[in-house]
Formats: structure tokens, C-alpha cells, sequence
């Protein structure tokens, strides 16, 4: 009965298993989207809850392009110095 | 209505910001600011939480990954004990997983940090129904 709760527990114990691949990168986004919600959280003086999503869905998309555009230059810059 | 005097309101102030670090979003919420308050605790202690399953707790590390630990305990004093209790134990600890982890828990101690600077900018500036109002004297 309690097993769904003992192995959510046992998985604070053991690291998850992350290799070195580019897939890798996509866990920045968790971490974009919780920097998008809690600043335009202290920036809102009342909140509302629709506002506060569209809000943090723009600035989320904003971070997350920036992002990738500055892959996309280190990669270059990185495939240049290689060639 | 009375005015504060500085001192209470310098008191008022100190509450405001070890509330705001002991729960994330303790101190928007003492200002009567509920909804910030529940927004700010839930995505604080999901990244948190969430940078302990992708890491163990073996992350939580005040000798090995001081600097990291500085940001880590920014969430809440809380993660002094889980650091207690993370360096009785052995838990595994190694590779990329631990960079992803260090980065998940130390960044939700920042962001804690942000909000604890905002709830306490928040309680100076008189913004939110703070609590402890006295009613209007009566005519």
C-alpha cells in the first residue's frame, strides 16, 4: 500500500541517471520556468493568476531563447576554432 | 491609527525577513500577501525538491561544496538539517547528475533570497494588507 510512497522517498537517496547528452540541456527549462514565475511574482503588487501566467510564459519563452541563441553562438564559435 | 514607532517597525522588518527565510514565502504571506506567499513556497520547494531527486541528498554538503551549500541553505534553515542528516548517511553523490542538483537547490536558495529582499521591501513600503491593524477609534 505504502510502496508508491517508499519509492518516491528512495529516489531523495540515489542520484537519477543523466548522461552527457544534448538531451541533458533540457533540464534547464524546469529551472527557466521557476526563475520566470517567482520574479514576475515579486514583481506583481496585486496578483492575478491569468496575468501571472501569461506573464511568466513570455518571460519563460524569452530566457529559454536567449538561451539557445547563446548555444547556437558557442557552438559555432566552437565548430569555427575546431575548423 | 497609531503610528508605528521605529523600532517596532524595524522588529516588524526582522520578522518579516526570518519568516520569508524559514518558509519560503513566510514573509509575503505575514504581510497578508497569501497568494504570493502560496505561488513563491510552491515553485521554491519544487525546485528544491526536485534538485534532491535528480542529486540525493548527498548534494547537501557544508565541508565538500561550501559555496554551493551558502546558496543551498538560502531556502530555509531547514537545509541545515537535512545537511546534518545528508553527512551522517552515505549517499551517493557523483557525475552530472550532482551538477544538475547543486544548480537546482543552490538557485532555489537564491531565489528565496529575491524573495525574502522583496516580502521585506514589501512590509517597508507598506504594500499588502499587513497584519496587526488597529481598528479606527470610535466618535
Amino acid at each position: 500500500m505504502h510502496e508508491p510512497l517508499f519509492c518516491v522517498l528512495a529516489g531523495f537517496l540515489a542520484p537519477l541517471d543523466i548522461g552527457t547528452t544534448p538531451l541533458s540541456l533540457l533540464w534547464m527549462f524546469p529551472l527557466l520556468a521557476s526563475i520566470a514565475v517567482v520574479y514576475k511574482t515579486t514583481r506583481m503588487r496585486i496578483l492575478f493568476f491569468k496575468t501571472l501566467l501569461a506573464e511568466s510564459l513570455i518571460l519563460f519563452l524569452t530566457l529559454s531563447g536567449f538561451m539557445i541563441l547563446a548555444g547556437i553562438v558557442l557552438n559555432l564559435v566552437v565548430w569555427l576554432a575546431v575548423s | 491609527m497609531k503610528p508605528r514607532s521605529s523600532v517596532d517597525h524595524s522588529l516588524w522588518l526582522l520578522l518579516v525577513g526570518i519568516a520569508a527565510w524559514a518558509v519560503p514565502g513566510g514573509g509575503h504571506f505575514l504581510i497578508g500577501q497569501r497568494k504570493h506567499a502560496a505561488v513563491l513556497f510552491v515553485t521554491i520547494a519544487l525546485t528544491f525538491a526536485a534538485g534532491l531527486y535528480i542529486g540525493s541528498i548527498g548534494i547537501i554538503d557544508s565541508v565538500g561544496a561550501k559555496p554551493w551549500y551558502m546558496a543551498q541553505i538560502l531556502t530555509s534553515p531547514a537545509v541545515g538539517l537535512l545537511g546534518q542528516i545528508a553527512q551522517k548517511g552515505e549517499y551517493p553523490v557523483y557525475g552530472h547528475p550532482a551538477d544538475y542538483a547543486q544548480i537546482y537547490t543552490a538557485l532555489a536558495g537564491l531565489l528565496n533570497l529575491l524573495c525574502i529582499l522583496n516580502a521585506v521591501y514589501r512590509a517597508y513600503s507598506g504594500i499588502g494588507e499587513t497584519i496587526g491593524h488597529e481598528e479606527p477609534p470610535h466618535a
